[in-house]
């Protein structure tokens, strides 16, 4: 799949998700997102970003709700938590998928040359969940491995130090290397292009017939986007939105050779 | 011949540093040489090697003087990148150095940015591809290979891009003695054709010392260079059988495997002592195990045992399954049929059996080398600061004690690591590539702590590459191939009928022995 065709799914997926809190249509959106990782995620530690990000999705779901409970705890005021908080879960369960089947460098490759150094920024932003992830599963071995049990908090500093300075060192690694292999000395070309063939242009015009549906209901108000909370009632869906959401998890159904 | 690289009057000081890591050096290294650094940790290896291509200033900082010149170009007027056509550059640790994720895009990625055109590049990859034997990697993601694997991409992305001068540091640490042997041949293969400049560093003379044709000694900043036989023995560095020489008081001192054999026929050998140890209960017991990754087998009915009093070397190809051994024993992986027991229960990491992990950076978090190793006291409800000192005098860190961990080089930093490991009061000690960068210095120190471990009633088994590290150190080697147990013996049984797993004495003197010392003793003129 070409690079771009990810970049356009994902940005589709994430305008799905900050355009409602409608637990149907976020409930497929998460299903999606999820089969889309499970059929093209990529070898190595990169793949768990989904996991990762599901899990971060699911404590910023408990944080947003819990914050409820500072103040006057209503029913309604719970639900509209919960509702947002599960928007903002699915919305980093989007983004982990998007880590798992993409190689943040790969896009780096297919930006045009103006484009270079935000490209290059983004990229290394990109590919710092997944380092961060492989780091964290190797510290948290170490521990084990030192004897070292109990409470999670005054473990903290033996995991974030070394994830940290290996983290810090491996960037200056990376910035060194790719200085040294003639990153940025000029003009460049392409190896093997990856074609913008079939499978790409499923994936990307389905993706966007979904955001088009959902811009559409946020124009017009219909569809149920955004379920009353006050008062509270039973959220309206729409079969037509529910079908678009659908379209989302088209790329599971198209294979990486398509394009090549 | 033209030089390739030249070091005129370079002197150079890390920031925030007091003493410099290169003092005034001068150096030429003619165009088509096979150049062979070495020295201690420490003595400035990386530091001349990453002068060579710019990195040193460019982005170590510091104060920097003299001149550095490659084929007439300065590396000071401009960065690094834009020498990248001319000189390549493998850093020791190849994992952090990959840019993108797949093995094929990895080795194209600096031909992309010299702009090589697309017919070119296709042509070279390809090429490169067989020399390095990866074709069948071509379409796997970097982070999934294996240690030896990745450095042998790493190679290969640093020659597609056609450099004059390649610069390598350490690398074939990861690699079994095939792969390495095949590596450093392929190397000389472009020095011999292609006029090629080879610029590496390595602690392991064995490997290198035959490729060689100039040796670079570096000595606490300071730089000599010439022959490899005299420029080595006058620093006291060499393989097994230059050491042998030394030991027996030999006239001349060969490097490799072949000229020990025209000396050593002056002499002659009693017949080894073969005599079969006695062997204690075990303590580990692996019965039938086998694991998987996925749908990939890793080991297939492995059954082993170890006991106390034992030093058991793990050797094997790299992928052979020796990590995965050692985690299943350790109880990191799960085992998919058999069982594994630590004197009848399941092992319990960090508390019955301990296991030294391929990366000491993952272990270290304190901001002295004392409290880290109190930490693990520490975390068994234990604090006892002569125990402390105790552990730290063995593995001769006492003058570290206050450093801070990260500051120590890489040697260092493992005995730290293994320090911290071993004070979980474990009987049965695990280590993965121990000697990974070591100087035979730090070698021998960790050498002697497993001997010591062991005599104290320890059991001890290490995965490693290093066969002479394993002829010195080990009482038992076990060798494994494709996930399976194919030797099981003493060190002079399994070595001794080995082709790639041989040690340089037992090439010379056949079967039985081992260490040069070992000889030394026994060697009377014929």
């Amino acid at each position: 799949m070409h690079p771009g065709a990810w970049i356009v799914w994902a940005a589709c997926a994430g305008w799905v998700a900050f355009s409602t809190t409608n637990p149907f249509y976020l409930v497929v959106l998460l299903g999606a997102a999820w089969i889309v990782h499970a059929s093209h995620r990529r070898e190595g530690p990169a793949s768990r970003s989904f996991r990762v990000f599901l899990l971060f999705g699911l404590w910023a779901m408990g944080t947003r709700t819990a914050l409820v409970f500072l103040g006057t705890v209503e029913a309604s005021s719970v639900t509209l938590a919960l509702f947002e908080g599960f928007r903002l879960g699915v919305l980093l369960a989007v983004f982990g998928t998007f880590n798992s089947v993409t190689d943040p460098f790969g896009i780096l490759r297919f930006a045009p040359r103006r484009f270079h150094e935000p490209a290059l920024a983004s990229a290394l932003a990109l590919s710092l969940a997944p380092r961060t992830i492989a780091a964290t599963a190797k510290v948290r071995e170490a521990q084990r491995l030192r004897g070292f049990r109990g409470r999670r908090w005054r473990m903290l500093p033996s995991l974030a130090v070394p994830v940290l300075e290996n983290g810090m060192e491996a960037a200056l690694t990376l910035a060194e290397s790719m200085d040294a292999r003639g990153h940025g000395s000029g003009p460049r070309t392409r190896y093997r292009p990856q074609a913008w063939g079939p499978g790409s242009w499923v994936v990307a015009s389905t993706a966007s017939l979904g955001a088009v549906a959902f811009l559409g209901a946020v124009i017009e108000h219909s569809g149920g986007l955004s379920p009353s909370t006050f008062p509270l009632e039973w959220p309206e869906v729409s079969s037509v939105l529910l079908i678009a959401v659908a379209l989302l998890a088209v790329p599971a159904l198209v294979s990486d050779g398509n394009d090549s | 011949m033209n030089p390739a690289v030249v070091f005129e009057n370079v002197t150079f000081s890390y920031p925030e540093s007091d003493e410099p890591a290169l003092k005034d050096v001068s150096l030429v290294i003619p165009e088509g040489s096979f150049a062979l650094v070495a020295g201690r940790t420490g003595s400035g290896k990386s530091t001349l090697l990453r002068a060579i291509n710019g990195l040193v200033p460019h982005f170590s900082g510091g104060t920097f003087e003299g001149r550095v010149e490659l084929q007439g170009r300065s590396t000071i007027d401009q960065p690094p990148r834009y020498l990248a056509g001319v000189v390549a550059f493998v850093p020791q640790d190849p994992d952090a150095s990959f840019v993108l994720d797949r093995v094929e895009d990895e080795l194209a990625y600096a031909m992309e940015n010299l702009a090589v055109p697309p017919v070119t590049m296709r042509r070279r990859v390809e090429e490169v591809l067989d020399l390095m034997s990866l074709a069948e990697l071509r379409d796997r993601s970097v982070r999934s290979l294996s240690g030896g694997e990745r450095q042998r991409v790493a190679v290969a992305a640093a020659l597609t891009a056609g450099p004059r001068i390649l610069v390598l540091d350490e690398p074939t640490s990861q690699l079994d003695p095939q792969g390495a042997e095949d590596v450093l041949a392929g190397l000389q293969r472009l020095v011999h054709d292609l006029g090629l400049t080879v610029v590496l560093a390595e602690h392991r003379l064995e490997r290198v010392a035959g490729f060689a044709d100039l040796a670079i000694v570096c000595d606490a900043g300071s730089v000599s260079a010439g022959e490899p036989e005299p420029t080595l023995s006058e620093a006291g560095l060499g393989p097994p059988v230059a050491r042998l020489a030394r030991l027996a008081g030999w006239a001349e001192t060969p490097l490799t495997v072949r000229d020990a054999r025209q000396v050593a026929h002056r002499y002659r050998l009693p017949e080894p002592d073969l005599a079969p140890r006695f062997r204690q209960p075990p303590v580990l017991e692996l019965v039938g195990v086998g694991a998987s990754y996925g749908s990939r087998t890793a080991l297939e009915d492995v059954s082993l045992s170890l006991s106390p009093g034992e030093v058991a070397a793990l050797i094997g190809r790299n992928g052979a399954g020796k990590t995965t051994l050692l985690r299943c024993a350790t109880g990191l992986h799960e085992v998919s049929k058999g069982t594994v027991s630590i004197a009848g229960d399941p092992p319990e990491p960090g508390r019955t059996i301990a296991l030294c992990p391929q990366e000491p950076g993952t272990v270290l978090y304190k901001d002295t080398v004392v409290a880290e190793v109190a930490a693990t006291f520490a975390a068994r409800g234990l604090l006892d600061r002569d125990k402390v000192s105790d552990l730290l005098n063995r593995f001769g860190l006492a003058a570290h004690a206050s450093d801070h961990p990260r500051d120590l080089s890489a040697g260092e930093q493992l005995l730290v690591a293994t320090a911290a490991i071993v004070a979980t009061g474990a009987s049965v000690l695990l280590l993965d590539e121990p000697t990974r960068g070591l100087d035979p210095e730090s070698k021998g120190l960790l050498g002697g702590f497993l001997r010591d471990f062991a005599s104290r009633g320890g059991a001890v088994m290490f995965a490693t590459h290093d066969v002479e590290l394993v002829a010195a150190v080990a009482d038992r080697v076990v060798l494994l191939a494709g996930g399976e147990v194919i030797a099981d013996g003493s060190p002079s049984e399994v070595l001794g009928d080995s082709h790639v797993f041989s040690p340089q004495m037992t090439r010379v003197f056949g079967p039985g022995w081992l260490t040069p010392e070992q000889v030394a003793r026994a060697l009377v003129p014929s």
